[in-house]
C-alpha cells in the first residue's frame, strides 16, 4: 500500500487519522472508490467535491457511522477499521452532520452536557494520541464549550427554539463536548450568510489554532473554502482526483474539469 | 424547582402512596384489595415499558411474553423454591430471554421492532402451548401452594414502589440520559460516545425483569393458569396503552393513568363491558389528538388553552352561521375591485 503524497508540511507532525483505500459501495453504486488519506497532527483540511462526489459517505466512512466495503482506518497507528461511533468518539474522533442533529427537546447548555457525560467524560487527557497533554481549558465544562461557540447566551433555551445557524454551532458545540483531538465538520457554513460563514471560519481556525485540534472540513462551496484552509483534497465521483495546497490544486486542469458546469470554478479563484 | 426539589418531591409523593397501598387491606373490602391489585401490576408494567420504551421510542409489545414467562416460572419452581426466590428466579429468567430477544431485534426500529416483538410473543406463547399438549400432556397448571391474599398483594405493592423507584434513579443517572439520547436520535448520541447497543439490551432487559416478576407474583391470583391467560397479548396491549395515555416519558404519567384504568374497568368492565373498551378507545384517541405528552402533561394552563380554543372555534362558527363572514368577505372583494 502506497502512502499518500503530501505536498506540504515541511516539518512532519503524526498522522492521526489515516484512511487507506476506503472503499464504500452501495449495491451497485460505488459511492467511495479507494481513496486514500493521511490527516497530520495540527492540519487544517478541506475537502471539496460536486454534489455528489461522495464527501459525506467518506465522512461516515471514517467516523465508524457506515462500515467501508473495503479498506482500512487507521487512528494513531491503530486499526479501528469497523469501529462503532462510540469507540472512535472515545478515542478522540468527533464529527457533526450536515443538517444539525441536536437534541432539540434538551437544553442548549444540557446538549453540551451530553457528550461530556459519555465521550468526553474520562478525556481528561489525550493520552492515546500519543502526547499526553491536559485537554484545553476551553473545554473543561459546558459554560466554556458554550462561550468558545458563542452560545453562552443561549443556554437555557431550548436546542429547538434556537435559530438554524444557532443550531450549527451547537453541533460544532456537542461534537467539541467529546473533548476531541480530531474534528470531521460536514458543510458547517451551509445555508449562513456571508457574515456567519466569516464568524464560522474564524471559529474554526480557532480551533485549530487554540486548541491544537485536527480539523477536517467538508464544504461544497470551494469559495469559502480555499481561503481559509491549508491543503485541499477534492473528491470526484467517488475518486480523490487531487491532494494539495488549494492554490495548486483549484488550477489543477482535472479539478476544474470536474467543477465544469458547476458555477464554482471560476468564483474560486482568489 | 431545582433538581433538588423535584427529588425531594418525587419521594415524598412515592412515600405517601405508598403508605396509602399498605393500609388498603386493613380497611379495604375483598373487591378493593383485588382492584388495588390489578391496579398496581399495572402501574409495575407501565412504569418500566415507559422507561425504556417511553424514553429510547423503542415500542416492545413483548410485555405479555416476559409477563408469561414470570408467571411459568412460577407455576413450576413455587414448591421448591420459597416465595422470594420464586419472583427474583422469575425476573431473571424473563431478563435472560429479553437479552436473546434484544440482541436478535434491537437494531430494528419502528414498526419492525414492533411486529418482531409481538411475533416473538407469539412464538413464545404457542411453543408453551405445544410444550404442554405434546410433552407433558397438559393444558395448563394449578397452583396447589398459594401464599395469602395479604401476601401478594404487599408483594405486587413492593414491585410497584420498587419499579416507580427505579424509574426515579435512572432518569438522573447516566444511563437514563442515554436512553432519551437514543430516543431523540440514536446515531446522534451514538458519535457522542454512548454505547447505544449495551445501553438498549440492559434497558430491555430491565422492563422484562420487571414484567417477570409481576408475572410470577400475580400467577399465584389465579391458582391455576394457561398460555392463553399469562400469555394473553392484551396484558400487553394495555400495558402500552396505560404508557401512552399517561405520558410514557414522564415518572408520574404511566402510574396516573394506571389508577385512571383500573376504576374504569372495575366499574365499567362488570356492568358494561363495551363500553369500558369504548371508554379506552376514546381515551386514547383524545390522549393522542389533544395530549400528546399524556395525562401528566395535563396542567392548569392546558385547560385554559383548551377554553381558548373553544371559545374561538365557537365564535367563528356563529360568524359563519349569522351570515357575517360571508358579509366580510363580499365587502373586501368589492374593495378590490374598486
Amino acid at each position: 500500500m502506497s502512502e499518500p503524497k503530501h505536498h506540504h508540511a515541511p516539518v512532519a507532525k503524526p498522522v492521526l487519522l489515516e484512511a487507506r483505500e476506503v472503499t464504500v459501495r452501495f449495491g451497485g453504486l460505488v459511492a467511495v472508490d479507494a481513496v486514500s488519506a493521511a490527516f497530520r497532527a495540527g492540519e487544517l483540511v478541506g475537502i471539496i467535491g460536486p454534489n455528489g462526489a461522495g464527501k459525506t459517505t467518506f465522512f461516515n466512512a471514517i467516523s465508524g457511522v457506515t462500515e467501508p466495503t473495503h479498506g482500512r482506518l487507521m487512528a494513531a497507528g491503530r486499526d479501528l477499521t469497523g469501529a462503532k461511533p462510540h469507540r472512535l468518539a472515545a478515542r478522540g474522533l468527533a464529527r457533526t452532520f450536515q443538517t444539525p442533529r441536536v437534541f432539540s427537546d434538551m437544553s442548549v447548555l444540557a446538549n453540551i452536557e451530553f457528550g461530556l457525560k459519555f465521550a468526553g467524560r474520562r478525556r481528561r487527557k489525550w493520552i492515546f494520541w500519543g502526547d499526553e497533554v491536559g485537554v484545553p481549558w476551553a473545554l473543561r465544562d459546558a459554560a466554556g464549550i458554550l462561550k468558545l461557540v458563542g452560545l453562552d447566551a443561549h443556554a437555557g433555551l431550548r436546542a429547538g427554539d434556537i435559530t438554524p445557524s444557532q443550531q450549527r454551532l451547537l453541533e460544532i458545540g456537542m461534537a467539541l463536548s467529546t473533548r476531541p483531538k480530531v474534528l470531521l465538520l460536514d458543510e458547517v457554513a451551509a445555508g449562513l450568510t456571508e457574515a456567519e460563514v466569516v464568524e464560522m471560519a474564524r471559529l474554526i481556525r480557532r480551533l485549530r489554532d487554540e486548541l491544537d485540534l485536527t480539523v477536517v472540513w467538508i464544504e461544497h462551496a470551494v469559495k469559502i473554502l480555499v481561503r481559509h484552509v491549508e491543503r485541499v483534497i477534492v473528491l470526484h465521483q467517488g475518486r480523490k482526483i487531487a491532494d494539495g495546497p488549494p492554490q495548486v490544486v483549484i488550477r489543477d486542469p482535472e479539478v476544474i474539469e470536474a467543477y465544469l458546469g458547476d458555477e464554482m470554478s471560476e468564483e474560486a479563484r482568489p | 424547582m431545582n433538581d433538588r426539589q423535584i427529588l425531594t418531591r418525587d419521594l415524598l409523593v412515592l412515600f405517601s402512596l405508598t403508605g396509602w397501598g399498605l393500609s388498603l387491606p386493613y380497611f379495604g373490602s375483598d373487591f378493593m384489595v383485588s382492584m388495588g391489585l390489578t391496579c398496581l401490576m399495572y402501574i409495575a408494567l407501565s412504569s418500566s415499558w415507559g422507561l425504556f420504551c417511553g424514553n429510547t421510542r423503542y415500542l416492545s409489545l413483548a410485555t405479555s411474553a416476559f409477563f408469561g414467562i414470570g408467571a411459568y416460572t412460577c407455576a413450576l419452581q413455587l414448591e421448591q423454591l420459597g416465595w422470594a426466590a420464586t419472583i427474583a428466579l422469575g425476573a431473571g429468567v424473563a431478563a435472560a430471554v429479553a437479552v436473546v430477544m434484544g440482541a436478535a431485534v434491537l437494531h430494528l426500529r419502528g414498526t419492525y421492532f414492533a411486529v418482531l416483538t409481538f411475533g416473538m410473543t407469539e412464538l413464545i406463547r404457542h411453543a408453551v402451548t405445544y410444550y404442554e399438549k405434546s410433552v407433558t400432556g397438559t393444558v395448563g397448571r394449578v397452583l396447589t401452594v398459594v401464599p395469602e391474599r395479604d401476601t401478594i398483594y404487599l408483594t405486587v405493592l413492593c414491585l410497584a414502589v420498587i419499579t416507580v423507584g427505579l424509574s426515579m434513579w435512572v432518569r438522573r443517572t447516566r444511563l437514563g440520559l442515554a436512553l432519551v439520547g437514543i430516543g431523540a436520535d440514536e446515531q446522534r448520541a451514538q458519535t457522542l460516545g454512548v454505547d447505544t447497543r449495551w445501553v438498549k439490551l440492559l434497558g430491555f432487559a430491565m422492563t422484562a425483569a420487571v414484567a417477570g416478576a409481576v408475572g410470577a407474583a400475580m400467577s399465584v391470583r389465579w391458582t391455576y393458569i394457561d398460555p392463553h391467560t399469562v400469555f394473553n397479548p392484551f396484558i400487553g396491549f394495555q400495558t402500552v396503552l396505560i404508557a401512552l395515555i399517561g405520558g410514557a416519558m414522564t415518572l408520574w404519567g404511566p402510574l396516573i393513568a394506571a389508577v385512571v384504568f383500573s376504576l374504569l374497568a372495575e366499574t365499567l368492565r362488570l356492568q358494561a363491558p363495551q363500553v369500558y373498551m369504548m371508554s379506552l378507545g376514546l381515551l386514547l384517541i383524545l390522549c393522542v389528538l389533544y395530549l400528546p405528552a399524556g395525562l401528566a402533561s395535563l396542567r392548569w394552563d392546558t385547560w385554559k388553552i383548551w377554553r381558548d380554543d373553544i371559545r374561538a372555534w365557537w365564535k367563528e362558527r356563529r360568524r359563519e352561521w349569522t351570515g357575517e363572514k360571508e358579509r366580510d368577505k363580499r365587502r373586501a372583494r368589492e374593495q378590490r375591485l374598486v
